[in-house]
């Protein structure tokens, strides 16, 4: 299931009633192509028509493939392939070890859930996720000193192992915390730091919670689990599932410990790095697709919503969308915009919708007739039965079936209008800004029903009201908008 | 509930009621499930997210006032913790799913595959995992074929059962005790694959014109 055609397994296995198992149990997902030899799996992997997405190792003894030639390449020369170990009996000693040496990403006991390996096989085929982040050797990291968060219920411990790392070197600070909770809280108000540490077995939140919490909300911090208990399993999970860097035995060595930090900070940054770069790539790059989209949607929608109203509308409605701010572009939405049909059914499904619209509106400008009564009443309706049919709608009639579509999708109610009159204007305002989150040149991952319902009643609220002669301000937040427009009003 | 896992807080965001009742009686019938909030629409679940806490979202992707998927990015900006499980209308493709998972969502669920799996998803990304089923195959007939490898007094239980006879009155017709009808039972539902009484049911009255006879 990667992107083209199925995913491929390599599998090292020792016993041939292993491998049968182990067919009868994939053979449907994937395609497995099986050694008994780590030198036929080499002699494989650089003539594979297709490099396969993971490695699957099956060996007698959980520990028979430590000094394994084709771990050690793998780990070499394809770190983009995802390791995993299913062994009988898993030790914490291998694991830790297994660890250290960066052999394996994932580490099962049997009998394996085959839901649960199918989907890291298939989540390594579709996002290549297993793939590590290259060390950042550039020293340069300025900027305040990065922290280390020690989380141990145990607070004498942290405490003298925190004096004597502190001693020890000038590169970073170590912090503690007593529980998982104390922990988030140092995290909200400490940006820098870039290791925690923290012991398994607390009151309240468990180590293993926090790191998957962590691994989440903080991507870049690297995790260290660490416990004087040995539980294999939740060792096994914390790997699986938090993806910690490493494990720790207790009791702790301080000379140890600094190693470790290093090392960790050195992952800290490359993940740091490899987030940045692919942060401001992703912005770079979809400021030009960007571009390249408004210039389509002017292309295809001037001719026909100018020509109805006489005045280059087009414009300023894609410039007042444009002030309103949404997400920043990520990966998947630069994604969507190239891998798929997005940006020409975009342009296409909008303009479409937009002159279906135009169709049912009367035309030419209609000139002060309105007065609040009269006003009022055509919201009700439009907001009663927003479902605009097809007979013709007129300018009036199209500017409050908008509002209603865009109070409607922001989820505010009629009142959140407010309407005044002059002598010579009506004005109406949102009390409450719209939520807008997502619009017509925003970073988006697919097209979607209301997406293009509410732009296009946007766009109508600034046909209809220059249609009656009026005026549209229109001012973009953070996610929002909020609008004023005056029309020419007679009181009666 | 197994200690320190986190207990599954729950918030949906379905459009209708009628869906929405329905999946949640299923799922509310795990223990370890708490329902923490419910919504319509996506901004409606945008207002009230932060203070309901749950800890995953089910989201339908077609939503009456907002796209799904938009919501559910931007309610990982406000709670970048929450596990989010996406409904869609239609099976999606692998070049789609990639999207998906990169925009944070950690498994999709499309509305032609079983309530079982529905279940099964939400159990597997409840700390944070991500979870891919095998959503672009056939759904193989694995309970038709379990049952026609059960034995003929199982599926004669079987049977009984799905009519909603009483353990006591299979008992009595069956002439055995009540605790082998109970054993019975039990073997079913491990064989089948089903945890309770109204998935058989379904399951026999769905097939009664076919191979379940």
């Amino acid at each position: 299931m990667a992107t083209s055609g199925a995913t491929e397994i390599l599998l090292r296995y020792d016993d041939d009633q292993d491998r049968q198992h182990f067919e009868t149990l994939f053979a449907s997902d994937f395609v497995i192509h099986a050694f008994a030899t780590d030198q036929g799996a080499l002699d494989y992997l650089p003539s594979a028509p297709t490099m396969p997405t993971a490695i699957v190792l099956l060996p007698n003894r959980a520990d028979g493939y430590l000094g394994s030639s084709l771990l050690a390449q793998a780990r070499d020369h394809h770190p983009r392939i995802l390791k995993i170990l299913i062994g009988d009996a898993i030790a914490l000693n291998l694991l830790v070890k297994l660890l250290d040496d960066q052999l394996i990403d994932r580490c099962f006991e049997q009998p394996v859930n085959p839901d649960v390996i199918r989907s890291h096989v298939l989540t390594a085929a579709l996002t290549r996720e297993g793939q590590t982040p290259s060390p950042d050797t550039s020293q340069a990291h300025e900027g305040p000193k990065p922290a280390i968060l020690i989380v141990d219920d145990e607070p004498t411990a942290t405490r003298y192992l925190s004096r004597q790392l502190e001693r020890m070197q000038n590169e970073f600070r170590v912090l503690g915390a007593t529980s998982a909770e104390e922990a988030q809280l140092v995290l909200q108000k400490d940006s820098d730091v870039a290791v925690v540490m923290t012991d398994q077995r607390m009151p309240g939140m468990h180590g293993k919670e926090l790191l998957d919490q962590l691994r989440q909300s903080h991507p870049t911090v690297v995790r260290i689990l660490t416990s004087a208990w040995g539980e294999v399993d939740v060792a096994m999970d914390a790997v699986n599932e938090g993806r910690i860097f490493r494990y720790q035995k207790k009791p702790w060595n301080a000379a140890e410990l600094l190693s470790l930090f290093r090392k960790a900070l050195i992952q800290h940054r490359a993940l740091v790095s490899a987030r940045n770069r692919s942060r401001s790539m992703a912005e770079q790059q979809f400021a030009e697709l960007r571009q390249q989209r408004r210039a389509r949607l002017l292309e295809h929608l001037s001719e026909r919503v100018d020509g109805f109203t006489g005045e280059p509308i087009t414009a300023d409605f894609l410039d007042a969308v444009a002030t309103v701010r949404t997400l920043p572009a990520q990966p998947p939405h630069l994604r969507a915009s190239r891998e798929t049909a997005l940006e020409h059914d975009l342009v296409r499904d909008f303009a479409g919708l937009v002159g279906r619209q135009l169709d049912t509106l009367q035309s030419g400008h209609v000139h002060g007739i309105h007065n609040r009564q009269a006003f009022d009443q055509a919201l009700t309706d439009a907001m009663e039965s927003p479902a605009g049919a097809s007979e013709t709608q007129t300018p009036l009639m199209a500017l409050c079936r908008a509002l209603a579509t865009l109070m409607n999708a922001s989820g505010l109610e009629r009142s959140a209008l407010e309407l005044t009159q002059t002598e010579s204007r009506l004005m109406v305002t949102s009390a409450s800004p719209l939520h807008i989150y997502s619009h017509l040149l925003a970073p988006i991952t697919r097209l979607s029903r209301p997406l293009l319902e509410q732009q296009s009643a946007l766009l109508m609220l600034f046909v209809s009201t220059r249609l009656l002669a009026g005026d549209i301000d229109v001012t973009g937040g953070e996610q929002s908008l909020q609008f004023r427009l005056w029309l020419p009003a007679r009181t009666d | 509930m197994v200690a320190g896992q986190r207990r599954l807080r729950l918030y949906v965001t379905m459009g209708q009621r009628l869906l929405r009742d329905s999946l949640l009686f299923q799922i509310l019938l795990h223990e370890e499930v708490e329902l923490v909030g419910e919504s319509e629409t996506g901004v409606d679940t945008l207002n009230r997210l932060q203070g309901a806490t749950p800890t995953v979202l089910l989201i339908e992707e077609n939503l009456e006032d907002n796209d799904g998927l938009t919501i559910a990015e931007h309610a990982l900006t406000v709670n970048p913790s929450l596990s989010i499980l996406l409904i869609s209308d239609t099976p999606v493709s692998s070049g789609r799913m990639t999207i998906y998972l990169e925009a944070g969502i950690k498994a999709v669920v499309s509305k032609d595959q079983p309530v079982q799996e529905l279940i099964k998803t939400l159990f597997y990304i409840r700390n944070g995992q991500v979870y891919v089923g095998n959503w672009h195959q056939e759904p193989a007939p694995a309970a038709m074929l379990a049952y026609q490898a059960l034995s003929g007094r199982e599926r004669e239980v079987a049977q009984l059962m799905a009519s909603r006879l009483p353990v006591r009155d299979i008992a009595g017709r069956l002439g055995v005790s009540c605790k082998t009808v109970h054993s019975y039972k039990d073997r079913i539902f491990v064989k089948l694959g089903f945890e309770r009484l109204p998935e058989l049911i379904l399951f026999m009255q769905r097939h009664q014109h076919g191979a379940a006879e």
